[in-house]
């Protein structure tokens, strides 16, 4: 071994930075959290990137948060009203119902496009340089968070023209359900992502899912017209899907409507922690061959 | 004091080899994982273990590293040294820890910054701001750091006046510009440099490795792969050889580099495998040798003269009747510089092959490449043997499996005598001049 004996101390001696062992810390993936927490203004420059690249060259900008869910919700309320259909059964008016649903769903659907592309698009760079892999599709789920928020203040006037009121005594229980459907969503990427780098089929299969997924749930319509078709236990497997769940929960925070059922949510909330943990799990094991596999 | 920067404990790491086509698709996984459970035979993965594997290919799998052990003090330079494929990428990605080592653990001190990526990440849309903060975030800048440093970003590259233009407007130097200044603004604790990956330049890699000796002065740790030997004695205080995936050696650079080179120059012009358990092989074909003969000469001769043509011979067995055939052949000089590649062809061809396209039935074969007179320049070339159903897929490969040299007769130099020009080819043209 050839070894300069003079060799130059380190720049700053203060602060050496300790040796770092590459690998998984835990079974579980709970390292990983530390690591993004390490991380976030990576995810923030990430976030910024996909923001600003969605918006560039497109002539109404930002418009286009609010054009979504209202043409959305424009388009359901003229196909329900040439079929001469009724969607919604409760004493709440029809566009805020569909567009709390529309709001909900545009979440779900973009952060699970995106995030399960996200690898994939971005292997010239997984493939060169080292970052928690987990920002990418978290960056897209950020995305789809920021269009969620910002859609959401079309409430407000949609509400005032039909005469809504708001509940303002649960209002703010809307906070915490949609961190619940945000988590549900980090959960799936995380499996979805990882799954698409090993195996492309998953993104050829997802936009089939997600269109079942939009009538599986209540997103253009409400459960209570639901009810009126399906009995008790069917109505508990329906309630199970958290999706599900969380848009009734809303529209019962926001809209007074009726809440779902102790039991579909206590099911709903069991399958979301179990997919999240999972979905932990299983991004840190499929991280390890993500370079050579993708 | 020395402070240990970089320490790799018994590192291996395979690859699977044709990966895309078993398990690259969902359904075969559950098909093949279906199967297993209804079989209730045990996984028929591999076990992981380095004994049980004597050669380096072992049905799919390939072992790019084997048993790695070096520890790098912080302010060392190190070359790493070695043929093409002998594994100094592969351990370069696992130090930038882009690739999870299949046995053995790997510790970094610091930030790892490598400058074989210049410009990863950068976004045609963004503008040249905006690039600069993504990719100094994803190179690992704070972005306090960056903002503290973007005048001085900016001026390096020199596109002050396009900050606001998205990056697909750019030229391409200003792109490469722009990227390098990124990169170079970047201070890591552990540098790498892979000038066989990176894109630039000769101004560029001598950047490059200027900002590694800066570096290595303000005494941080430098790992350098460079097939400039000179480069890598003049920068480095140590380095190591890399050989099949194995580290075979390590001290200071000039013995480093005379043992790679006495490596290389091994050989008398021909290289067989008498035993059919070493010869590399494929499931339908094994190859027996490979040599090179000059014009008249019948015999394997590892030296040719400039004027003589040059035959790279191929002796192989097939060993599945009806085995599409197709020898292909890579010519490298001795800085690693790729001169050609050719295959047997029609369209590479001078003549047509009869065999060509043919269903081989199981044999003997030989195939021969001629390679004109006059045509080589003289110096040593670096010869790649690679066999595959058709052309441009491999099913074996030998990297550098034999090397001969040219030698410059003076039946070419009667009117030159200065060094010549252009080192990797120096062939026999047509001129003319004529009065107009």
């Amino acid at each position: 071994m050839a070894q300069d004996d003079d060799s130059i101390p380190h720049p700053n001696p203060a602060s050496i930075p300790p040796m770092q062992f590459y690998g998984p810390t835990d079974a579980f993936g709970f390292g990983q959290l530390g690591e993004i927490w390490r991380t976030r203004e990576l995810l923030y420059s990430f976030f910024l990137r996909d923001l600003l690249i969605r918006y560039r060259q497109v002539v109404v900008g930002l418009l286009w948060v609010f054009l979504q869910p209202l043409m959305g919700m424009l388009i359901f309320m003229g196909l329900f009203f040439v079929l001469g259909t009724k969607a919604g059964n409760s004493t709440v008016a029809y566009p805020p119902i569909i567009l709390t649903g529309m709001l909900c769903w545009q979440l779900v659907a973009s952060s699970f496009r995106d995030a399960t592309a996200s690898l994939v698009n971005y292997r010239h760079v997984v493939t060169k340089i080292y970052f928690p892999r987990m920002l990418l599709p978290l960056a897209s789920l950020t995305c789809a968070v920021f269009d969620f928020v910002v859609g959401s203040l079309l409430l407000f006037p949609v509400c005032a023209i039909t005469e809504t009121s708001i509940v303002w005594s649960t209002a703010w229980l809307a906070l915490p359900i949609a961190l619940w459907l945000i988590l549900f969503c980090a959960g799936c990427i995380a499996w979805l992502s990882a799954l698409n780098a090993h195996y492309r089929d998953v993104g050829y299969a997802l936009p089939f899912a997600l269109q079942l997924g939009m009538f599986v749930s209540p997103v253009v319509y409400d459960v209570e017209r639901l009810r009126t078709i399906l009995t008790d236990p069917w109505i508990w497997l329906y309630e199970a899907n958290p999706i599900a769940t969380c848009i009734g929960l809303l529209r019962w925070s926001l809209l007074g409507t009726q809440p779902p059922s102790a039991l579909g949510m206590a099911v709903a909330a069991i399958i979301t922690l179990s997919v999240c943990f999972s979905g932990l799990a299983w991004f840190q094991h499929a991280d390890q061959q993500l370079a050579d596999r993708i | 004091m020395s402070l240990e920067s970089i320490q790799l404990d018994k590192v291996s790491k395979r690859f699977r080899l044709g990966a895309s086509h078993e398990y690259g698709r969902l359904t075969e996984a559950i098909v093949s994982g279906v199967k297993n459970l209804v079989r209730k035979a045990p996984n028929p993965r591999p076990k992981l273990s380095l004994d049980s594997f004597a050669n380096r290919m072992e049905d799919d799998w390939f072992w790019a590293l084997r048993d790695i052990q070096l520890s790098i003090q912080s302010g060392d330079i190190v070359g790493i040294v070695g043929r093409n494929g002998a594994g100094k990428s592969t351990l370069l990605k696992i130090l930038a820890r882009i690739v999870t080592p299949t046995l053995g653990r790997v510790g970094v001190r610091g930030r790892v910054g490598s400058l074989l990526e210049v410009g990863t990440g950068f976004h045609p849309e963004l503008t040249g701001r905006e690039n600069v903060f993504l990719n100094g975030a994803i190179l690992g800048m704070p972005r306090s750091e960056i903002r503290k440093r973007f005048d001085e970003i900016v001026a390096f590259a020199e596109i002050e006046s396009f900050l606001e233009t998205p990056v697909k407007r750019y030229s391409s130097g200003m792109a490469v510009r722009l990227a390098f200044a990124v990169a170079a603004h970047l201070e890591p604790d552990v540098l790498i440099i892979d000038e066989v990956l990176s894109v630039g330049d000769q101004a560029f890699q001598r950047k490059c490795l200027g900002k590694a000796s800066q570096l290595g002065a303000q005494g941080r740790t430098v790992l350098v792969v460079s097939h400039n030997l000179a480069a890598v004695a003049n920068l480095c205080h140590r380095a190591v050889l890399l050989q099949d995936g194995r580290l075979i050696a390590d001290d200071v650079p000039e013995r480093i580099i005379d043992q790679y080179l006495s490596e290389m120059r091994s050989g008398d012009g021909q290289r067989s495998w008498d035993d059919d358990a070493s010869a590399p092989s494929s499931r339908e074909i094994r190859l027996r040798s490979i040599s090179v003969r000059g014009n008249g000469i019948d015999s394997p001769a590892s030296e040719v003269d400039i004027d003589q043509e040059i035959f790279v011979v191929v002796d192989y067995r097939v060993l599945i009747a009806g085995t599409p055939v197709s020898v292909q052949i890579q010519v490298r000089d001795e800085t690693g510089a790729f001169v050609f590649w050719s295959a047997n062809a029609p369209s590479m061809n001078l003549e047509p092959d009869p065999w060509f396209g043919k269903q081989y039935p199981v044999g003997m074969y030989r195939s021969e490449c001629g390679m004109p007179a006059n045509f080589l320049n003289d110096t040593r070339y670096f010869v790649s043997v690679l066999i595959g159903p058709e052309v441009g897929v491999v099913a074996l490969r030998q990297d550098s499996a034999l090397s001969f040299v040219v030698h410059d007769t003076g039946a070419m130099r009667q009117e030159y005598t200065g060094s010549w020009l252009g080192p990797v080819v120096r062939p026999r043209l047509n001129w003319r001049t004529s009065k107009l």
